[in-house]
């Protein structure tokens, strides 16, 4: 694990303990594939508007928590911004609004949604012959829902190779509706599948820039929790939990613990 | 309606780039011209109603202004979240229209059927919704809402109504003004029925082809009568209702599924809104004033 990486997990944890708020270890699975889309697409955190950016949505917007920290990690804001995430006037709500928080693409909290607006966004880039990219992040659980393969159905079909979909291996669905072979089953519906280890950031930015001419997939296998022994082994228990005081000693401990 | 749609479409394309029709394999033969000459800009997308709502925001969300189009039951009760979600609470504008209005596909059974999308959507922060009625309203409305960057929601029908009305947003219509005690007000193609059935009876009628925004102005002046709301489908009614303390009568769909086919004439007789059924809810609620009036001869034909 980076230290931005590992900086972006302990202010992932410090500001769940705070606010009372997140999803942590769904927030932890993905942080090194939002750092390498931040790291390798054309982006300038002072202007989050600019015309010819590219653009990201967070599908499964439960990890806005995570999500917030890799922009405050890419400059879109402070770290301490985020601290009143959950608080009933703060721009950081537990899932993202687009109106408030700069960086954010797409409001999205209701699993299998954002992958269809960016498959709206990459089809109004094509129309408009722009090089823009579009990168959305969606997770395993999500993809129980139906809409998330309409979308990849669509997007297929209209050959949107400027659509990257980063899939949050976690294997969060375990216990309910697990989805085996994630990767043949993009392949089976015509995307050009890359797996990687979703907590490698090289590897991770060596897919994202790897030339294609289809939908991109990339499968990112992750764990749900990476970092944190306890959270790793306890995800079920520590999905929507925020840690007391000595837990967050723990984890900050574990998670520090994790780069020696 | 559905011809006016694609003409009225068609006709903005040529001088607009930022249209761009999306289509759930219904009414695709009627937009081949559109097809032909903007391909970049059509898209039969595929069956697939809450990906074409999706879809549809997010060509919005970056500047441009898309029809997406099938049928109605399908693309608005199927697709609520997504019209919720991805259009109205991200503000991404955006034209949702519709073919197979109410009893429209009455030989498809209830499946096919829409009751409640018009109350659905006006629910829903930053939605507009219009229950079109006419081809001029088609043609006007499209032309003056399809690039607000709002969501928008026109219905269309198969059986339109051919009468004059007012086509400006948000405003109703003044059909009789009779200075009485009842007043009949209604929206969309049902209208043609209302006509003929109050022709002669001493009602007010006010139509509306807006339901949100709802002309709460022309309501209020009719603040001191009996309201008999005629629709054939929910929405109108709520509509109403937002202005507080009316004396409102509902005649319109029962609370069951019209479990029947045949044709669109045959359902609304059954269930009273053709204008006999019309006319004698009218009369009887004219007969809580005037005991005197009494159910007149029919004086036209079932439409």
């Amino acid at each position: 694990m980076n230290e931005l990486c590992r900086k972006i997990r302990s202010e992932i944890l410090t500001i769940s303990h705070k606010s009372g708020h997140g999803h942590i270890p769904t927030s932890f699975s993905i942080v090194e594939m939002l750092c390498a889309v931040y790291q390798t697409m054309r982006h300038d955190p002072k202007r989050p508007d600019m015309p010819d950016r590219d653009l990201f949505v967070l599908s499964k917007g439960h990890a806005s928590l995570g999500f917030y920290c890799v922009l405050a990690g890419h400059d879109y804001f402070d770290f301490e911004d985020v601290y009143a995430f959950g608080a009933f006037d703060s721009k950081f709500g537990c899932h993202p609004d687009r109106t408030k928080v700069p960086g954010a693409e797409a409001s999205t909290g209701s699993l299998g949604h954002g992958i269809g607006l960016a498959v709206g966004m990459a089809l109004a880039a094509k129309i408009a012959g722009t090089s823009r990219r579009i990168y959305t992040l969606i997770g395993d659980g999500e993809s129980n829902e139906g809409t998330v393969w309409e979308a990849i159905m669509v997007a297929t079909n209209l050959k949107l190779d400027n659509l990257t979909v980063l899939y949050d291996h976690n294997h969060s669905q375990g216990r309910c509706l697990p989805i085996p072979n994630p990767a043949e089953r993009f392949r089976a519906f015509g995307c050009d599948v890359i797996e990687a280890d979703g907590h490698d950031v090289d590897a991770l930015k060596q897919a994202l820039v790897t030339p294609t001419d289809r939908v991109r997939v990339i499968v990112g296998n992750t764990v749900k929790g990476y970092g944190c022994t306890t959270l790793a082994e306890n995800m079920y228990e520590w999905h929507r939990r925020s840690p007391k005081a000595e837990e967050l000693n723990k984890l900050l401990g574990e998670l520090h613990a994790s780069a020696v | 309606m559905r011809a006016q749609f694609k003409t009225t479409v068609t006709e903005l394309a040529a001088q607009d780039e930022s249209i761009i029709v999306v289509l759930g394999d219904v009414s695709v033969y009627m937009f081949k011209d559109f097809w032909d000459r903007y391909p970049k800009r059509f898209y039969n997308m595929g069956i697939c109603e809450n990906t074409l709502i999706s879809v549809t925001a997010g060509l919005s969300s970056q500047g441009y202004h898309p029809f997406v189009h099938t049928i109605c039951p399908f693309l608005t009760e199927r697709s609520i979240e997504q019209i919720k979600i991805d259009m109205c609470y991200n503000n991404f504008g955006g034209n949702i229209v519709t073919c197979g209005a109410t009893f429209d596909y009455a030989w498809d059974g209830a499946t096919h059927h829409s009751y409640t999308e018009l109350a659905c959507l006006r629910m829903l922060p930053n939605m507009e919704v219009l229950h079109l009625g006419s081809k001029r309203e088609v043609d006007a409305l499209i032309r003056s809402q399809y690039n607000n960057s709002r969501p928008t929601y026109f219905r269309l029908s198969d059986h339109p109504h051919a009468i004059e009305t007012n086509l400006e947003f948000g405003k109703g219509t003044l059909l009789k003004n009779e200075g009485a005690q009842v007043t009949v007000m209604t929206a969309g193609p049902i209208l043609g029925n209302v006509m003929e059935a109050c022709r002669d009876l001493p009602v007010n009628l006010v139509y509306f082809h807006t339901l949100k925004p709802i002309d709460k102005a022309l309501i209020e002046r009719f603040r001191d009568t009996d309201i008999l709301v005629v629709h054939d489908a929910y929405g109108l009614h709520e509509a109403i209702a937002e202005v507080p303390a009316l004396r409102m009568h509902y005649h319109g769909l029962p609370d069951a599924f019209c479990g029947w086919y045949g044709t669109v004439h045959d359902i609304r007789k059954r269930i009273g809104l053709d204008p006999a059924g019309i006319r004698a809810a009218a009369q009887a609620l004219l007969s809580r004033h005037s005991p005197a009036v009494r159910p007149l001869a029919r004086t036209g034909s079932e439409r």
